[in-house]
């Protein structure tokens, strides 16, 4: 391994990019190399200095008003072509729909539409959760102060996880309101990003069902085991969000089935 | 944890004091400005922070900005459903060419040689407005020194230490592969390092 390599492998494992097997690797390289740890610690000193001295800069009100101001204009200008459009596509979309009805896929399309509307809901609990004072209930980054909480507010104890150790913090919990039923909501951070997981009992019927979507930017990943209906949601990046989807029902599995 | 907006303290509301998700539909179905304004909107002031490294001053992060809001209001019915890239990464990745491309017509030279710290680094050092100041003081060489650096190195900076986003998710921003991402965050920290290093000697 040449030196610039090397340092580039030890940034990309201190940024949690490095692959596990690589990161055991360097791991126990680090272990035993005293320049290599000296390399570390100077990487965290600048990680430090930098959070405490290079600011992340706050957009000012007057730029959101100018932006906002400036958006509205272009939406304006743009608004009577879509009315136009929207017109000429009404036919179609009834024909379309009759052709559905005419095919025999009408139970399907009922179905589908359903699982829409709930990942509407799911997606519209995330986006609200993501507006100021409404991200928590009970913040707290302790499985064990977030987990009891829940007791007497919900007719379930949710399973609690904390992640830290693989970067997905714990960051607190809230009830929130989907599919017409009250539903725990559990809180993990990834560098800035947020994720939302809502559980709650699963209706009887096979267990396995998954499916992944992608609305607005935002990824949801759904999926339901014997007790509980998972939903994931989070403005993070697939693989990721994929991976913290594998923590929880590798921690689901590891603890049995849930109470 | 910073960077998080976390907390409230509402703990002690009841199951049913939190309102259906009802109220949000109609914002959602209603016109793609305000869908646009709740997804987008939000990611202001990353659009800003990268806007303002990359200009080095206010007046042109500010234009720069509002520009590139522009733009991904126009692209927005282009970006749902497109897999793998959060909102972010995808407003930032507009916001970059819009500053590249503004400064491309504005200062030609700067982005036809290779950067060179003897010939590019007072002049860029100059256009910031605080420069002078920071001058003075040794404790911000960090920030002067990633000032310096080159619109490529700065970039990776502060996409990942200030914006937070992944290897994968910087590329697609900057355009180029992660494994150029990995060197050139690498490159960019051996120089800041040194900063603090000289810093610490004075």
């Amino acid at each position: 391994m040449t030196h610039p390599s090397f340092e580039a492998q030890l940034d990309a494992y201190l940024d949690g990019e490095l692959a596990t097997g690589d990161a055991r690797e360097l791991e126990a390289h680090l272990a035993q190399c005293p320049e290599c740890t000296r390399f570390r610690d100077g990487r965290l000193e600048l990680r430090a200095a930098i959070s405490a001295r290079v600011p992340a800069f706050q957009a000012s009100d007057t730029l959101r008003k100018r932006v906002r101001a400036a958006l509205g204009v272009a939406a304006q200008a743009r608004a009577p072509r879509r009315i136009a459009m929207r017109g000429a596509w009404r036919p179609l979309a009834i024909a379309a729909s009759l052709a559905v009805v005419a095919v025999g896929s009408w139970r399907l399309a009922l179905d589908r539409a359903a699982g829409e509307t709930l990942a509407d809901d799911v997606l519209a609990s995330h986006i609200r959760s993501l507006m100021p004072g409404h991200l928590t209930d009970v913040p707290s980054t302790d499985q064990h102060t977030v987990k009891p909480w829940f007791n007497g507010r919900l007719d379930f104890s949710p399973p609690v996880y904390d992640f830290s150790g693989r970067g997905y913090p714990l960051l607190g919990g809230r009830l929130d309101y989907v599919d017409g039923r009250a539903v725990a909501a559990l809180v993990y951070g990834r560098r800035q990003h947020l994720i939302n997981q809502f559980l709650w009992p699963a209706a009887r019927g096979p267990a396995a069902v998954s499916s992944t979507s992608t609305r607005q930017g935002y990824h949801l990943l759904h999926w339901t085991t014997a007790d509980y209906s998972y939903w994931v949601v989070s403005d993070l990046g697939l693989p990721e969000l994929r991976d913290f989807a594998g923590l929880l029902r590798q921690a689901d599995s590891a603890a049995g089935a849930p109470k | 944890m910073p960077g998080y907006s976390a907390g409230n303290s509402r703990a002690a509301r009841g199951v049913f004091s939190r309102r259906p998700p009802r109220h949000l539909e109609g914002r959602l179905e209603s016109s793609e400005l305000e869908r646009f304004e709740v997804v987008v909107l939000p990611h202001l002031s990353a659009a800003y922070t990268l806007a303002r490294y990359l200009t080095r001053n206010d007046h042109d992060a500010e234009d720069i900005v509002q520009d590139a809001y522009l733009r991904a209001l126009k692209y927005f019915s282009g970006f749902r459903g497109e897999a793998g890239t959060s909102a972010r990464a995808w407003l930032l990745a507009i916001v970059r060419n819009t500053a590249y491309s503004s400064r491309r017509r504005q200062r030609p030279e700067d982005f036809a040689t290779e950067f060179d710290e003897a010939v590019h680094s007072d002049a860029v050092a100059d256009d910031h407005p605080e420069a002078t100041l920071l001058r003075n003081t040794a404790k911000d060489s960090v920030r002067r020194a990633l000032d310096r650096l080159a619109p490529e190195f700065r970039e990776v900076i502060v996409l990942r230490e200030l914006e937070g986003l992944s290897y994968k998710e910087i590329s697609d921003v900057a355009g180029v592969p992660v494994g150029t991402v990995m060197s050139r965050l690498s490159r960019a920290r051996a120089r800041l390092q040194e900063a603090l290093r000289e810093e610490e000697e004075r």
